[in-house]
């Protein structure tokens, strides 16, 4: 069987990120972590936001889906849906999934629909040029908050928590071998997986940069850290002095969305697409 | 002689029930219908209520016919009353034959507020008969239907009772069923005391099924292969996602209530792109959300079908009303140039057509197929020739026998506009679906000639297209004074006034051009009937005459002379009938 590897999932075209961009490495980590899962090529689907995060779409030679800005989990839910069978993954940024796809994103997790949700948060929208995001911090100034940002930051984490998402985690592109692992785990679990990745914007976002954020995560320590215990991850996502990156919950016993529709618990949906109708139940009541 | 032996025998009658929403209306127009369906009946049901769930004024109307019925009609032979103060609303639809059924015990000011109303009355203990018969009050619709059946002068066989209540109220016991066909019987025999009307009208066996516009298009789309609806609540179209979720357990079917209408259209979208036949629905201003998906469609090539259920607009509008409003709207919905097809069914019947030929144009050309249809239909239950059942679904333009080297081109150009496609899965067909405009393989692209070139290869798509699309029909004589042009449910209206022009002698002669299909406009055969008219006349439910718009943007042709409506109701054929005779005598 025909495995992921560096050669076959590189697309022709050349990465257009800007010279230090964490997008680099995030997308190195998922290749990565493909690569180490030994996915079948072909069983795997991911669909792309749009932001600077989702022009990752024109660099793998994968199924991809190069979707509407903020609309990617819906796409992502409706896919693993039609074939259950598929690894569905999304990628997109801040400004997609928590500011203009945020709807979505709560009904994934509400749903528990076993996809996988990369969120590259670099706390800014940089494909537009440099405007404050959901995930800006108060205060901050963009193009287009030029006196400072009203608004409250949206903390993703405990709003997955909330919501009922079944794995939750943040990762750091500045530590590539746990982001690794994080992907992994998140791929490999079973129900909504939401993974928060920081990652600095060199060009847009001059205060959150590798140096203030190496100077502010730290890792979940997994022997002082219950990922089983939802109030203890609640509480550690709440922490703003310090940023804690890892595993944050886990819930192992969670059952995923398609599990629980009865058409598809033995074989999936687009397997059943040439079996023959008969309308003849249907129109029982309306003869 | 044989015209008038045939008028003769012909039957019909026309019922209206009127009530406070929550009194049974609903319920009660539904279970009538479905007990003259079993007499061979054609039948035409119609409902008017507002968006509230208790008080208010809501009327279910029937009418039956033994040849042909699609459109309600003013004149009432019986009209049934929960709300016995409501009569003055509806003085204009009764006459001294019409039998009005209410309970008038203890409401003596009833008489005097209604002085010089002529009918005949039926003054009838609705409530002590349904204590009676069930122990309780709620069964004075049933008791008021088996009145309506005896008044009538028909006869319904107990199995066929028996059938029907069990149907309607399927989550009800035995006991349950026994006392309400009690019920029935004794509103049915007190009819018989006051009344002798006796017709002359053959039950015949027909094989007929009773559905409403929206069933029809969840039956035809489940013939037609549907496997994943997902839509967000909004009348009219809400019967569609509750007729689909309810047939989930019958077929290999996922239906998903979404978190809004955006949501709904890209779940749908993602699992047409992963292969499985797609669709969503919801009213106009549900779509108005779905519509940057829409242009998605068209730049990404993944076929889907979207039911657009027109209610009265702009804004909320007038939820539970119809309107034929939003044409011009799905017309140029979305950013961009792309293709789409939109099909404007008329009859329940077309319906269950539309949405099968929606879902293969789509899957064929991979586009967007929308149909376009509104509440007066969708919410109306009509009778259609039973279809023959047993249905293969079949695939379109899917890629077969990809080769290994990695050349698969998902958006290969070719003169037809159609490239096949791969779906997630599949070996070898690993691709970019992309909704950036890109090149063959899907890769996003700004090179001028590549833009050109894909935008020119879908352009192509509306060649074949054009070849499988419904085409306009010529509805009555061939020839005749007036010509009436009108899309969608319209043609209901057209049917049953084509037909009152064959029965009845009248100084004029009449025919109509309906259109189920609207865009691509099928000119050539819409020139071909329209340039035999002497005198066109635009019939739709809009205040601007937004097909008139269209024909003129197709054609060149103005139709100056239009009859609109836009208050939320549907055309009667009385409407139409004085407009035209007045207008012929002009």
């Amino acid at each position: 069987m025909n495995q992921i590897n560096q050669n076959n999932i590189s697309s022709t075209v050349k990465p257009t990120w800007c010279p230090g961009c964490g997008n680099y490495a995030i997308l190195a980590a998922l290749r990565q972590a493909l690569i180490q899962l030994a996915i079948p090529p072909e069983q795997l689907v991911i669909v792309y936001g749009i932001g600077c995060s989702g022009n990752m779409a024109d660099f793998n030679h994968v199924y991809g889906l190069h979707a509407l800005h903020g609309r990617a989990v819906a796409n992502a839910i409706g896919i693993k849906l039609a074939n259950h069978q598929l690894k569905v993954i999304v990628v997109g940024g801040d400004g997609d999934l928590y500011g203009e796809g945020l709807n979505h994103l709560i009904s994934g997790a509400r749903g528990n629909h076993d996809i996988t949700v990369l969120v590259h948060n670099n706390q800014m929208y940089s494909l537009t040029t440099g405007q404050s995001s959901p995930t800006s911090v108060v205060g901050s100034k963009s193009k287009s908050t030029p006196t400072g940002l009203i608004d409250q930051a949206l903390n993703p984490l405990t709003m997955a928590i909330d919501a009922g998402a079944s794995f939750v985690a943040r990762g750091y592109v500045g530590q590539a071998t746990q982001l690794i692992a994080l992907m992994k785990q998140a791929i490999e679990h079973s129900g909504f997986s939401l993974l928060d990745i920081f990652q600095p914007c060199p060009t847009f976002n001059k205060q959150n940069t590798y140096q203030w954020f190496n100077q502010h995560v730290y890792n979940l320590n997994e022997k002082e850290h219950d990922t089983s215990d939802q109030q203890l991850a609640w509480q550690k996502a709440r922490q703003t002095d310090k940023l804690p990156i890892g595993l944050f919950y886990q819930n192992k016993q969670n059952v995923a969305h398609h599990q629980q529709i009865a058409v598809i618990k033995e074989k999936t949906l687009l397997s059943q697409a040439l079996e023959m109708r008969s309308l003849a139940n249907t129109m029982l009541s309306m003869s | 002689m044989q015209e008038n032996s045939e008028i003769r025998e012909r039957y019909s009658v026309n019922i209206k029930i009127a009530g406070k929403a929550g009194e049974g209306v609903m319920l009660s127009t539904k279970l009538l219908a479905s007990l003259l369906q079993k007499l061979g009946l054609e039948i035409f049901t119609y409902y008017e209520y507002p968006s509230l769930i208790k008080g208010g004024h809501q009327t279910g109307q029937i009418y039956a016919d033994s040849q042909l019925a699609s459109c309600q009609k003013k004149l009432l032979d019986i009209l049934i009353l929960f709300d016995c103060a409501s009569l003055k609303m509806h003085q204009a639809e009764i006459n001294q034959d019409t039998h009005v059924i209410a309970e008038f015990h203890g409401k003596e000011s009833f008489f005097t507020e209604h002085e010089g109303i002529e009918a005949k009355f039926v003054n009838c203990p609705l409530e002590k008969i349904s204590i009676d018969t069930t122990g309780g009050k709620m069964s004075i619709n049933v008791v008021a239907n088996g009145l309506a059946i005896g008044l009538a002068g028909l006869k319904i066989a107990n199995a066929d009772l028996q059938t029907v209540i069990s149907q309607e109220f399927a989550d009800k016991e035995d006991s349950f069923w026994q006392a309400i066909g009690s019920a029935f019987l004794a509103g049915y025999n007190f009819a018989l005391q006051v009344s002798t009307s006796e017709n002359k009208y053959r039950q015949t066996d027909k094989n007929n099924i009773l559905l409403t516009g929206n069933e029809a298009l969840g039956l035809g789309a489940l013939a037609g292969g549907l496997q994943f609806y997902s839509a967000y609540p909004m009348t009219p179209a809400s019967g569609l996602l509750h007729f689909l979720a309810s047939e989930q357990a019958n077929f290999p079917l996922i239906v998903k209530h979404t978190e809004d209408e955006i949501g709904a259209i890209n779940m749908a979208i993602g699992a047409s792109y992963a292969g499985v036949k797609s669709m969503t629905g919801s009213a106009g201003g549900g779509f108005a959300l779905m519509v940057e998906s829409l242009s998605m469609l068209g730049v990404a090539e993944i076929p889907l079908v979207i039911v657009v259920g027109q209610r009265g607009a702009p804004g909320t509008g007038l939820p539970t009303w119809t309107s034929q409003a939003d044409l011009q709207f799905v017309l140029r919905a979305g950013h961009g140039d792309f293709q789409r097809v939109v099909l404007t069914p008329g009859n329940v019947a077309e319906h269950f057509e539309a949405s099968q030929k929606a879902l293969y144009l789509a899957e064929k050309h991979q586009i967007p197929v929308i149909i376009l249809s509104d509440k007066f239909i969708l919410e109306s239950y009509q009778t259609m020739s039973k279809p023959v059942d047993g249905y293969q679904p079949e695939r379109w333009s899917l890629a077969d026998n990809l080769p290994s080297d990695g050349d698969y081109k998902r958006y290969q150009l070719t003169d037809e506009g159609i490239s096949t496609r791969s779906i997630p899965g599949q070996a070898n067909g690993l691709a970019l679906t992309n909704s950036y405009e890109h090149d063959e393989f899907g890769w996003s692209t700004e090179d001028a000639t590549m833009v050109e070139a894909q935008i020119k290869k879908r352009q192509q798509k509306l060649v074949g297209i054009m070849q499988e699309i419904p085409q306009p029909v010529l509805l009555g004589p061939k020839e005749a004074d007036y010509t009436l042009v009108g899309w969608g449910s319209t043609a209901n209206v057209f049917y049953q006034l084509i037909d009152h022009f064959e029965r009845n002698q009248q100084p004029l002669k009449i025919n109509a051009i309906h259109l189920p299909c609207v865009w691509p406009f099928p000119k050539d055969k819409f020139l071909t009937l329209i340039n035999q008219s002497k005198q066109t006349i635009l019939v739709e439910g809009n205040s601007t005459g937004q097909l008139g718009q269209l024909i003129a943007q197709e054609t060149g042709k103005i139709i100056e002379e239009k009859i609109l409506r836009f208050d939320g109701r549907p055309f009667y054929v009385e409407d139409l009938l004085t407009y035209l005779l007045a207008r012929h005598r002009r």
